[in-house]
């Protein structure tokens, strides 16, 4: 199928490159990519694998280590079906209906990416900080959110939220709500027309939406790094594993905790990969 | 069962899409909404389904108000323009969708259903086609899983938005011709929208045309063509000649021609426009009488049974279209920029101020 | 008459699903952030005002801003060539690298900011070349380059690559046909048609490469004055417990981030009209 051959039907014709253009054209570009993607990938698998399989696993073994992997595993658990549920219900709105105010409420899902992952923690601190809003009430009764488990779980929330509902939204509103009418002309109760019509449309865009989220729910620093209070074995997840192992001049542990997130970030990317080929083929030839 | 539409008004924003429109339809009749894109046809079948809520007016389905019927309830069968099938479901499991999603309660067993979905793929001609999905289907084979998907439920009405519309002109001919056989066995009151006036005046038992979201007229194919309302009317149904002139106290003038309009009796020197269709121009290459128009033949067109003249009016070079039988043609051997003479047949006078 | 919000629909569960997604939305992300706010108008002017514009807030937001511009200009220019290959010209393994342009946005920030460093150190694989060419990238601005280039590189391509496919191919046989080389098509019909996908992708990589803090902080060094970012002078204020003056600074770049969105979003808005 595919033709993998650099000089390919396009050549001959009025609006293609001559060959040698090409060639460099892809030379150049494959170059960019390798200095800036492949060789810091490599770097930190072949980091992880300095000192050997056995150390490898050595450190990923350790308390700590587990304790990270737990912890990060517990945020995204919650994380993402909290963000499941907010999405759908955000994107039936927003697609299915018109209503004032639409793009506003649009443009709001957006606020995480327009916002530094700094910030998007230090709101929490500044909430539930001791020195924060609601600090001395909570205080007060001796519950901790903040340099805490339950900062994080909040700060993953909140930099994980938008992406059910983005992919989602464009997706609904492209699929149009005549499908939904018959199905309610036909006879179907709101449920059951969203069940069965709405729902299954979506699937694969759902799918891809809820990977997504989980990979920034699992691999978000920044914002957690802020809430966190980088205690070992208690409130670390697996990015800030990595990085006290790294600050403590342990590269081999870091760069073994990290690679564990490079392959959950390489698993999504051929989960994006799997989703696209299976929608387009549930799409089918229009014909 | 009938239904009825009294003084519905809709708007969209800013947009008046229905003003004040009545409508109705019997029991067991097959009625066509015609109209150009934009004129409200498809809002106001929006409206007698419940897809939409007008602003003012009620729905009066076999004389009960509507209002409260939600779209659940109404029993109405929609066919949507571009069918709007489940794609993830095969053809049988679109069929059987209404007879599944009913309340536990009223709903028939499994096996019911099956033999039901099976005998309504028969009645369209599509059983061989029951495991496949829409998107293997042929724009003429998804129409009719569409149309037998609204019928599973047993409409008492039975609602299509231009039923045809992207379908190929050889396709569209056959369905059209299918659907009127199928309403005669089926007798469900149906209400269909199209734009296109062939289709309309073959098919329905009567015609509303409308044009600006209103009604323009309503009645039996012969009604709205012979006898149109208004020149919109006249203009949309097929092609038209038309011929400035005035009337007077029941007496046209239009150029060479009078003519005896009694219709408009009380006229007082109004300008007038004269409607003809290009089949009823009369030709001969002699002046018989007075009254008829010199023109010169610009185009002939001749070929099938038809031949089709383009001509220029010599006294205010105004052209017309005309269609002769090609046996008259041969009769009269008129060539290209040869003189002619031309006699309107069932002129139909409108007064350019509506009285 | 009324005023209605909401157009008449058949479909069920407006409220529900508007009332659920607004209560979230307000209580994640509106209540917190407006926080920043409250806490801000707290602060006397003058507090507010010594703490926003010091010597070390300045350089750390020209970093930031400056890093990151030159960031997404450098993604400007190779970001096209990546997107015009992948969709253009068909090699071995381009299905694999066309997966991995997607890389920076699934891989954590802090993993990049590790392999970045790692790669770019003094003995790391690319350091150690650029090292005797008196090239120092990491622990100096031009680490926090690379680093917010590596960020913004999916922004641009992905902005570009459904452009790219979806062009007309009718539209350069035109141009060919009337005589144009190869070069003045894509001078003069490509690029153009290409312009308002590169400005949102442009504006996505400088928007996200402002507010960068993981992939830059391994590389950076972290020198106050020198290669110090505005997300990690802000850490840095909260680890020593100034509240105040961290939120000073996130106010500013909030500010500074909700105007950059407004102007593209301006600029965006007349590319379109324009074409529309």
């Amino acid at each position: 199928m595919a033709d993998y051959s650099i000089i390919d039907h396009r050549m001959k014709s009025a609006t293609g490159e001559p060959p040698a253009a090409r060639l460099v054209l892809i030379v150049l570009a494959l170059s960019f990519l390798a200095v800036f993607l492949f060789v810091p990938l490599a770097a930190v698998l072949a980091g992880a694998l300095r000192d050997g399989l056995s150390a490898y696993f050595k450190a990923l073994a350790e308390p700590d280590s587990l304790a990270a992997i737990r912890l990060t595993l517990f945020a995204a658990a919650i994380a993402v079906p909290l963000n499941l549920v907010f999405g759908v219900a955000a994107a039936w709105a927003i697609a299915k209906f018109d209503f004032a105010g639409k793009s506003v409420l649009t443009a709001l899902i957006d606020l995480p990416f327009a916002v530094s992952p700094v910030i998007s923690g230090l709101i929490y601190v500044l909430l539930f900080g001791l020195q924060g809003t609601l600090g001395p009430w909570l205080a007060e009764r001796d519950i901790k959110i903040v340099f805490a488990v339950p900062g994080i779980v909040l700060a993953t929330v909140f930099v994980s939220f938008p992406f059910v509902a983005r992919e989602l939204i464009p997706l609904m509103q492209e699929q149009g709500a005549e499908e939904e009418e018959a199905a309610r002309v036909l006879g179907a109760s709101g449920f059951q027309t969203f069940w069965r019509v709405t729902l299954p449309n979506v699937k694969w865009g759902l799918l891809y939406g809820i990977i997504l989220c989980n990979a920034r729910a699992m691999g978000e620093f920044g914002a957690v790094s802020v809430v966190s209070g980088h205690i070992r074995g208690s409130t670390n997840t697996l990015p800030l594993h990595a990085e006290i192992l790294y600050n403590e001049y342990n590269f081999s542990a870091a760069f073994a905790v990290a690679s564990l997130l490079v392959l959950l970030a390489l698993a999504t990317l051929a989960a994006k990969k799997l989703v696209e080929w299976k929608s387009r083929q549930s799409a089918g030839e229009p014909g | 069962m009938s239904i009825e539409a009294r003084g519905i008004t809709k708007k969209f924003g800013g947009y008046t899409a229905l003003k004040d429109v009545c409508f109705r339809a019997e029991t067991g009749e097959l009625v066509a909404l015609l109209g150009p894109s934009g004129s409200g046809k498809t809002t106001l079948l929006r409206i007698l389904a419940g897809l939409e809520i007008p602003d003012a007016g009620e729905i009066l389905i076999h004389g009960e108000d509507a209002a409260r019927r939600n779209v659940r309830d109404r029993r109405v069968g929609f066919v949507f323009q571009h069918y709007a099938l489940f794609r993830h479901m095969t053809v049988f499991e679109n069929v059987a969708f209404g007879l599944r999603v009913r309340p536990r309660k009223l709903r028939q067993p499994e096996r019911d259903i099956r033999a039901k979905v099976h005998d309504l793929l028969k009645l369209v001609q599509l059983d061989w086609l029951a495991g496949s999905y829409p998107s293997q289907l042929s724009g003429g084979q998804r129409q009719r899983v569409a149309l037998a998907r609204a019928l599973a439920v047993e409409p008492k009405l039975l609602l299509l938005d231009e039923p045809f519309g992207a379908l190929d002109a050889k396709i569209r001919q056959e369905l059209r011709r299918w659907l009127r056989r199928l309403h005669d066995e089926l007798h469900v009151t149906s209400v269909f929208v199209t734009h296109d006036q062939e289709e309309a005046l073959e098919v329905a038992d009567r015609v509303a045309v409308m044009n600006n979201g209103q009604v323009e007229q309503a009645g039996t194919p012969d009604e709205v063509y012979r006898r149109p309302a208004n020149p919109f009317v006249y203009n949309f149904l097929g092609n038209a000649n038309f011929f400035r002139g005035r009337i007077h106290r029941g007496l046209a003038r239009i150029g060479a021609i009078e003519i005896e309009a009694p219709e408009h009796a009380n006229a007082q020197d109004c300008p007038a426009v004269g409607y003809v269709r290009p089949h009823d121009i009369e030709i001969d290459r002699i002046l018989s009488g007075k009254t008829a128009i010199e023109a010169v033949v610009r185009r002939v067109r001749a070929f099938g049974p038809l031949v089709r003249l383009e001509l220029v009016r010599r006294d205010n070079g105004e052209p017309i279209e005309a269609e002769l039988s090609a046996e008259r043609f041969e009769s009269l051997k008129l060539r290209e920029g040869e003189r002619a003479f031309v006699k309107p047949r069932n002129l139909r006078l409108f007064l350019n101020k509506p009285e | 008459m009324t005023i209605r919000l909401k157009r008449h629909s058949v479909l069920p569960g407006f409220g529900l699903a508007l009332g659920y997604t607004l209560l979230y939305l307000s209580l994640i992300a509106l209540v917190p952030l407006s926080g920043i706010f409250f806490k801000t108008a707290a602060m006397n002017w003058d507090e507010f005002w010594n703490t926003a514009t010091a010597p070390r807030a300045l350089a750390s937001y020209r970093l930031s801003f400056g890093a990151a511009l030159a960031g997404a200009l450098i993604n400007a220019v190779f970001g096209p060539l990546v997107a015009w290959v992948l969709a253009r010209y068909h090699f071995p393994g381009k299905r694999v690298v066309d997966a991995l342009v997607d890389l920076p946005f699934a891989l954590p920030t802090a993993v990049s900011g590790l392999a970045l460093a790692a790669v770019f150190s003094a003995n790391g694989w690319i350091g150690r070349f650029l090292e005797p060419l008196g090239i120092k990238v990491a622990f100096t601005p031009l680490g926090v380059v690379v680093a917010l280039t590596f960020i913004g590189l999916p922004f641009v391509v992905r902005s570009l690559c459904p452009v790219l496919e979806d062009l007309e191919k009718d539209v350069e046989e035109a141009a060919a046909s009337l005589g144009a080389n190869r070069l003045q098509i894509f001078w003069r019909v490509i690029l153009p048609s290409l312009r308002p996908a590169l400005l949102t992708g442009f504006s996505l990589a400088f928007a996200r490469a402002v507010g960068e803090y993981g992939s830059v902080i391994f590389i950076a060094g972290n020198m106050p004055m020198v290669s110090e970012i505005a997300p990690l002078l802000i850490v840095t204020k909260l680890e020593q417990y100034d509240y105040a003056g961290a939120t000073a600074i996130a106010a500013v770049m909030l500010v500074a981030s909700f105007l950059l969105l407004l102007i593209v979003n301006l600029l965006q808005w007349r590319s379109s009209q324009k074409t529309a």
